[in-house]
């Protein structure tokens, strides 16, 4: 018994439970009893209304139970699919006015449920969320939700929604029309009630935006756009373009019959398989527990170091509600750094992410000092200073000094050998590595370091508070480079190399495009620093120096004070709205290789790093290196990671799952 | 007894300078966040806030509770805003030791903070009618007749730093009644001008100590570290040049030798000797004594005479046992004026004191410049000037100090501190 219905004269009302779990799923037993309940009301012939909704604290419908689906066969799933939209369908053709009355996740099957009803109403608190993620999963929503969303707000708002796979706060959706009122949660179920005196809703006909010109233009402008952007690489988005458009078109069955084709296709490819895979390894690192004991809540921090990294995390911890005792030890840098996070929280008030008084109380959260302070009260201090381990030292010696003996003094170095750092600090078990990578407001990574100094309780509260701040944490021990610089350097490095030799940087980039890299290594290069890139190169070349070399080319244009885009000028040059190849500086003159050769090389190189990694055990398994790779540095997620896609095409002779 | 535990400042900034950009509110944030990190106390161990401010912004109605709640203090901590005009930073000090006398509280975040340059510009009370009355109708017509009974006079704006600056009573503005003391105690314009410049160059000789009494401002990319009114090339000559403000054909006051019209708050961690372990500080001074007194509104520069006068009856103290004094420099006029008095048997009668108090020596008097050089954020200098005093008795190994000043509506303050070692 999943599903409750209860009646109050003439309306009833069908609360969703699912039985010893605490998100409400489909299975193919919800299904079922679902379909059991629809099918008593007709009967009950003085019923004039329904309302659904949940009664889970935070949760509507989460959607479709994703391991079902990623396990279920062909035919299984072929079964699954057309049961859940028979079912929708008897829900939409019911002769009640329907309602779902939302409070909290209404996301993917959850939301076809609720595109089945006449109206939606959503409570406004924080947790309420709608969308249909389906496509970020390699599939397409299939439960009528593909056709019904079109339906609804027409081809031109529900195509974006679909292939962006976006999940709305309620006042989004209110706006795109696919819900029709916001109240609070306590008021929700007399709201709902409210809509029940309406008759069933009539859909609109969209006669302009779905004639069959405009729709055949919608579909060529989704295409080329696509193409751009992922280069056809993920076979989902082409699909549902195809379903979505097609669906406006045709019969309502006809195109819940392309839904069904589509995903059944859709599921048997690699592509679902490894997004779906990446998505379970997320929620693996959102749930990682590290020993028994629950840590604590950690709300006062102190980030020492205002450059780019240190204003970032003070920009990012205070939006997740913590107070950040920001440190520089001169005030013109701090002054900078402040003024980068003025204008992080400025354009995040622009683009509605936050309200202007989320972002206002956000700035207020953050002290800045010169000051040799007591760090006494804080439960965690993270380091972003330049990187340089003498003056790494110095700083810890004094951090050890000023803050308590529980306090986590962690380093946010990006290479740095940390248990170098642990000689100078008391109770060195507080010391880890938490790094962060750039920018850090939209990097969801976080490489979680533990030292050999490292307690579990410390390592415990780190990847918590990670957590806490809505970051995805990876353990992984303290070698030179972590997992992601490491796997990254000789990639880049190699890139530098090719760019000597005389390969043009276009041709370098594209190949790892077509790859699906969401950028190309020397562009990669120009974005993070040449500067930085250079450091992290000596750190590792100083490591491993049969196998990293510093490339000449980094030196050279160092020395230039060419830096990249900080400078506007690196193997780019970067003008405003406008970026190309630096024609001040000349690649080599002997190019031998061709764009397949470069991209074959390139990613060898990564998988083979990869697969030392996980030999010497930098992190603990293929598939943390693998999930550290694509949420580290977007490394082309279809292909699941460096070592799913050695594994996979045979790149190395070995296989790693 | 009332202690001392902490106390800093923002710098002091010129009206539509630096931080013309921030409300008193985010002023007064910036420094109490300064003060809580210096501090490093849980901020729970907080009985009360309680802040001075003259020209509270009107979308920070009891501005002390809202920089409390910005400055990361829990919601339990209650927050009162004090106003005494001038005397508003003090009154926050005075405030804190009667409520822990009262025993309501042992620990108080105190001070005042003030944005001079967003003292508002007001509407007259003939165009809120007819603004109320344009909103009031509804048909087009009648909208049309409502809009045209506009005149250009009803846009013409009230500034509300004028309106604050005149005392409704006596219907005269502060720098007349400057310009009364000048008169009746026959201060000159030569006298007026020499005390700016030695206002200016105390303050340019100490600039790094002032300086220590500062915690920065960051906003947008700027530090914010310093008091931003010190002129480095003052003079006798270049002031004579100045034009009279108040009466200007003959009067004596002018820009010049008047305290600057700034930004800028100041803060103090107070409480009860009680609460030292609590916070795990050393006390750094405590207030041994405290008086106000009523004057006449149009000679409200001689407020602190009265105040001194009241203060020594009760506490016993005399002028000669202070080291150093702090007179709040509102006019050089008015500063001169209570000099001059306070030394002369004839005039403290003429004044309507009972007796005169005694010798305002020069050399002890602002030794780090005064509100001429510094500027006065009126809700503000109070508490700076009783936070400056202390870091002076620091300074100088010294004990005593008094910090007085004039309030506008004819009062005077007089706050005896003593510093502990």
């Amino acid at each position: 018994m999943h599903l409750k219905l209860e009646t109050h004269g003439t309306i009833a009302h069908l609360i969703f439970d699912r039985k010893d779990s605490s998100a409400n799923i489909f299975d193919r037993d919800v299904l079922a009893e679902l379909d059991q309940q629809l099918g008593g009301i007709p009967k009950c012939s003085k019923l004039t209304a329904l309302i659904i909704s949940s009664n889970k604290p935070n949760i509507f419908i989460a959607g479709a139970d994703l391991k079902t689906l990623s396990t279920a066969t062909g035919e299984e799933l072929e079964s699954l699919i057309s049961l859940g939209q028979s079912v929708f369908s008897k829900l939409e053709n019911l002769h009640v006015t329907t309602i779902a009355a939302i409070h909290g996740a209404c996301v993917g099957g959850g939301l076809e449920l609720a595109l089945a009803c006449d109206y939606r109403v959503a409570s406004e608190a924080s947790c309420s969320r709608i969308g249909l993620p389906e496509t970020q999963l390699g599939i397409i929503p299939a439960w009528g939700g593909s056709t019904r969303l079109a339906a609804l707000i027409g081809l031109s708002k529900a195509l974006p929604l679909i292939l962006s796979g976006k999940i709305m706060k309620p006042k989004a959706a209110l706006k795109k029309g696919i819900i029709d009122g916001i109240c609070p949660q306590e008021h929700l179920i007399s709201y709902a009630t409210s809509f029940t005196n309406r008759p069933k809703r009539q859909l609109p006909t969209f006669l302009l935006e779905h004639n069959p010109l405009t729709v055949s233009l919608i579909r060529k402008q989704a295409q080329d756009s696509l193409y751009k952007k992922t280069r056809g690489l993920y076979p989902a988005l082409n699909r549902a373009v195809d379903v979505v458009c097609t669906g406006v078109r045709v019969s309502k069955q006809e195109s819940f019959n392309n839904e069904r084709d589509a995903i059944k296709e859709l599921s048997q490819g690699p592509e679902a398989a490894q997004l779906m895979r990446l998505f379970f390894s997320s929620e693996r690192a959102k749930k990682l527990r590290i020993g028994e004991q629950m840590p604590g809540k950690i709300d006062h921090t102190a980030v020492i170091g205002s450059g780019v990294m240190g204003s970032g995390i003070a920009y990012w911890l205070t939006t997740k509600n913590c107070h950040v005792l920001l440190k520089d030890i001169n005030s013109d840098a701090l002054a900078r750094g402040m003024g980068t996070i003025e204008s992080l929280y400025r354009s995040s008030v622009k683009r509605h992410v936050l309200s202007q008084t989320q972002a206002n109380a956000g700035f207020d959260r953050i002290t800045a000092s010169t000051v040799d302070l007591s760090l006494n009260d804080r439960e965690i201090i993270i380091e972003a200073a330049t990187e340089d381990l003498e003056l790494k030292k110095k700083i810890f010696s004094q951090l050890s000094e000023a803050s308590s003996p529980d306090t986590i003094l962690a380093t946010n170095t990006s290479a740095l050998p940390i248990h170098q750092l642990a000689a100078h600090i008391s109770h060195p078990e507080r010391l880890v590595g938490i790094h962060f990578f750039n920018p850090v407001p939209r990097m969801k990574l976080v490489e979680v370091v533990k030292a050999p100094q490292t307690s579990d309780a410390t390592l415990a509260a780190a990847v918590r508070f990670v957590q806490s701040i809505g970051k995805l944490p990876v353990v992984v021990n303290d070698s030179p480079g972590f997992v992601v610089n490491r796997i990254l350097l000789p990639y880049l490095v190699r890139a530098g190399q090719l760019f000597s030799d005389g390969h043009a940087p276009e041709i370098i980039d594209n190949c790892m495009l077509d790859f699906g890299m969401p950028m190309g290594p020397l562009r990669l290069l120009d974005e993070v620093g040449l500067d930085v890139s250079l450091h992290v190169a000596k750190t590792l070349s100083a490591a491993f120096p049969t196998r990293m070399e510093i490339p000449s080319i980094l030196t050279d244009l160092v020395a230039k004070g060419l830096l990249g885009k900080k400078s506007s000028e690196g193997f780019y040059l970067y003008e405003k709205g406008n970026t190309k190849p630096n024609p001040n500086i000349q690649p080599g003159v002997s190019p031998q290789s061709s764009a397949q050769k470069i991209q074959d090389e390139l990613t060898t190189l990564m998988s083979e790093e990869a697969a030392r990694c996980l030999d010497e055990g930098v992190a603990s398994s293929a598939a943390d290196i693998d999930f550290a790779m694509v949420m580290g540095t977007g490394y082309a997620p279809f292909r699941g990671g460096p070592l799913r896609h050695a594994h996979d095409t045979n790149l190395l002779q070995r296989s790693f799952y | 007894m009332l202690y001392i535990y902490q106390c800093t400042r923002t710098a002091f900034t010129k009206m539509g300078g630096a931080m013309d950009h921030l409300n008193a509110a985010d002023i007064g944030k910036s420094a109490v966040s300064s003060l809580l990190a210096n501090a490093a106390i849980d901020p729970a161990l907080i009985d009360e806030v309680i802040m001075g401010c003259v020209c509270q912004p009107a979308d920070s109605a009891n501005i002390a509770r809202v920089i409390a709640l910005r400055s990361g203090i829990p919601q339990s901590v209650i927050a009162a805003t004090v106003h005494r005009n001038c005397a508003s930073g003090m009154e926050a000090i005075t405030t804190a030791s009667e409520r822990m006398h009262a025993e309501r509280g042992k620990v108080f975040v105190v001070g005042g903070c003030e944005s001079m340059s967003n003292a508002p510009v007001l509407y007259r009370k003939s165009a809120v009618q007819k603004f109320t009355q344009l909103a009031r109708v509804r048909s087009p017509l009648a909208k049309l007749k409502a809009g045209l009974q506009f005149r250009p006079n009803d846009f013409k704006p009230l500034v509300g730093l004028r309106l604050g600056l005149t005392d409704p009573v006596s219907g005269i503005n502060m720098g007349q009644t400057a310009e009364i003391l000048a008169r009746e105690y026959e201060i000159s314009r030569a006298d007026q001008d020499a005390f700016a410049v030695r206002s200016h160059n105390n303050a340019l000789a100490h600039q790094q100590s002032l300086n220590q009494e500062i915690s920065p401002v960051y906003t947008h990319g700027n530090a914010i570290t310093s008091d931003d009114g010190i002129r480095t090339d003052s003079s006798v000559e270049k002031l004579a040049k100045l034009r009279p403000v108040f009466e200007k054909n003959t009067g004596s006051v002018t820009a010049g030798n008047s305290s600057q019209i700034t930004d800028g708050a100041a803060v103090l961690l107070v409480g009860s000797i009680r609460a030292k372990e609590q916070l795990g500080l050393e006390p750094i001074g405590r207030l041994r004594g405290y008086a106000y007194a009523g004057c006449d509104p149009s000679r409200m520069g001689l407020g602190p005479l009265f105040a001194m006068q009241k203060l020594f009856k009760e506490t016993g103290f005399s002028l000669d046992q202070a080291e150093l004094i702090e007179v709040n420099e509102a006019f050089a006029a008015q500063a001169l004026a209570c000099i001059k008095v306070s030394d002369s048997e004839a005039l403290a009668k003429k004044a309507g004191l009972e007796s005169k108090l005694g010798e305002i020596q020069l050399d002890k008097l602002n030794q780090r410049g005064g509100a001429i050089a510094l500027g006065h954020p009126v809700g503000a200098t109070g508490a700076r000037l009783v936070l400056t005093a202390l870091d002076q008795l620091r300074e100088n190994s010294q004990q005593h100090a008094l910090t007085t000043l004039c309030i506008g509506g004819g009062q005077g303050a007089a706050l005896w501190i003593e510093r502990l070692t």
